[in-house]
């Protein structure tokens, strides 16, 4: 392993990857990405995989556009030999309270005044779209054709393969350790392989960000919180969108191979590391699923698993410089849409790096880790 | 030809009755499995493999490796080497996407 590098990478993630690819991209030369277990092993290679662009603030709107522009032309750009599966077969979103009707008539506006082709969808045309769907109780749902869902392993891969080819170099099952800083500049990482001299250093640790914000003394306020997801085994195809609903707090596609993956969110979940799976995430999720989704309850589940939210305090993501130490770039607390924004992600995270000017200039100042001190928290309305 | 034995499944046969095979009416036994009479009229594609689409026919026997699954009477992934033979039942291959 090298002892001196420009840019040290924490974190083999769809995240970290995507941030030395563009740094490679960008002429960065010595870059060494850490992964203390192996590439996609914590939540990328865990999460639901679907990609979608209705969100309800400018920020979001900006960010994860521009991801799947990206997603889009991925494949070809990183020379990677696998389809990444990127399917856009759309995402419907169900509104069962006059609230979440009002709230879903404001983000329809604002995502078209994007450019979004979103469609206002009324009960009776629900079923044309998900032909599955029992409408009872549907009061409305928007639904955006161009979200889709794609492979996140291959994302991953495609990344770290095309990082590689540029130079990086990407060691897995390397810890880090500890990292040395001198008054407000970072000095080395140390890794159970040995020390790495550099000044930069970006945390995409995901799930263990708060802890890499330790060895360095700054206070990331995030915190990790397991989410469960469940699979079936492969049906022919009974329905194309993401269905997500805010209301029962699920979310469940039909992927391409014609398994259906579905997963809740448990508004009791205890913070921490725990990475265990419940009989009761699995009756739950599938009495609330088949609800909505009838025929599904036919289905055989196959497996289940669960994987970690990096949770910040507004549900949006930590990305940028620290204020405190130079060097020290922060791009974390996803919240349970890292692998979504991913691309934007890491060209925004490079683009700070190689002071270049910013696609997307308003990340520096809302999305930056002094906002949580400032008071300024960033609010999102359609968050599951 | 018709599978009569089987290592640790006894495979009854009833009565002679009709039934459903891709909307053609097809002959077999009450009570034999869905596949072994379809075998026996020299249907050997059951379903397709997951992921290139490749066909598939009797594999295990037992229920167990999903070579098998075919819609039946309209549900779906149904094991057609451990479901019996019933009057009138419609059998169907599954519609897989791409």
């Amino acid at each position: 392993m090298k002892n001196k590098a420009q840019v040290v990478i924490i974190g083999g993630g769809v995240i970290g990857c995507a941030i030395a690819y563009e740094l490679a991209k960008r002429k960065v030369k010595d870059i060494v990405l850490l992964e203390k277990n192996s590439l996609a092993s914590g939540a990328t290679g865990r999460c639901g995989a679907g990609v979608r662009q209705q969100w309800g603030t400018e920020m979001n709107l900006k960010l994860s556009i521009g991801s799947v522009k990206r997603f889009e032309i991925l494949q070809e750009e990183l020379e990677y030999p696998y389809d990444l599966e990127f399917e856009q077969t759309g995402y419907f979103m169900p509104a069962y309270t006059e609230k979440q009707v009002e709230q879903f008539k404001i983000n329809i506006a604002l995502q078209r005044q994007f450019g979004l082709d979103v469609q206002w969808v009324q009960p009776d045309e629900a079923r044309s779209i998900v032909p599955i769907i029992n409408t009872h109780g549907l009061l409305a749902a928007t639904f955006h054709q161009k979200d889709g869902h794609l492979n996140p392993f291959h994302v991953n891969f495609a990344y770290a393969r095309a990082a590689q080819r540029l130079g990086v170099d990407i060691h897995c099952h390397t810890k880090v350790l500890g990292i040395s800083t001198e008054k407000d500049s970072i000095k080395k990482v140390s890794t159970d392989k040995g020390d790495i001299a550099c000044e930069i250093v970006v945390n995409a640790a995901g799930g263990w960000s708060q802890s890499i914000g330790e060895m360095v003394g700054i206070n990331i306020p995030t915190y990790s919180e397991r989410h469960q997801i469940l699979i079936t085994e492969p049906y022919e195809p009974l329905f194309k969108p993401m269905v997500m609903s805010f209301y029962h707090n699920f979310y469940t596609q039909q992927e391409p191979n014609g398994a259906i993956i579905m997963g809740i969110g448990d508004p009791n979940e205890m913070k921490g590391y725990n990475m265990e799976h419940s009989l009761a995430f699995a009756k739950k999720c599938s009495s609330l699923v088949t609800r909505v989704l009838p025929p599904l309850k036919n289905a055989r589940m196959i497996r289940q698993w669960s994987g970690l939210y990096n949770m910040s305090p507004d549900k949006t993501p930590i990305i940028g410089e620290a204020s405190t130490l130079n060097g020290f770039y922060m791009a974390c607390g996803f919240s349970g849409h890292g692998f979504m924004i991913a691309p934007m992600t890491s060209v925004l995270i490079a683009q700070m790096i190689t002071k270049e000017e910013l696609d997307i200039p308003e990340v520096k100042t809302k999305l930056d880790l002094d906002r949580f001190e400032r008071g300024e928290l960033f609010i999102e309305p359609s968050v599951v | 030809m018709r599978i009569q034995d089987h290592p640790i499944i006894t495979y009854e046969k009833g009565k002679k009755v009709k039934f459903f095979f891709e909307g053609k009416e097809v002959e077999g036994y009450e009570d034999e499995p869905i596949a072994v009479a379809l075998y026996a009229r020299g249907y050997f594609e059951l379903s397709k493999s997951l992921k290139y689409k490749r066909p598939r026919g009797i594999f295990c026997c037992i229920g167990n490796c999903s070579s098998c699954l075919m819609k039946v009477d309209d549900q779906l992934n149904v094991r057609t080497c451990t479901r019996q033979v019933r009057e009138g039942m419609k059998v169907e291959l599954q519609k897989w996407g791409k």
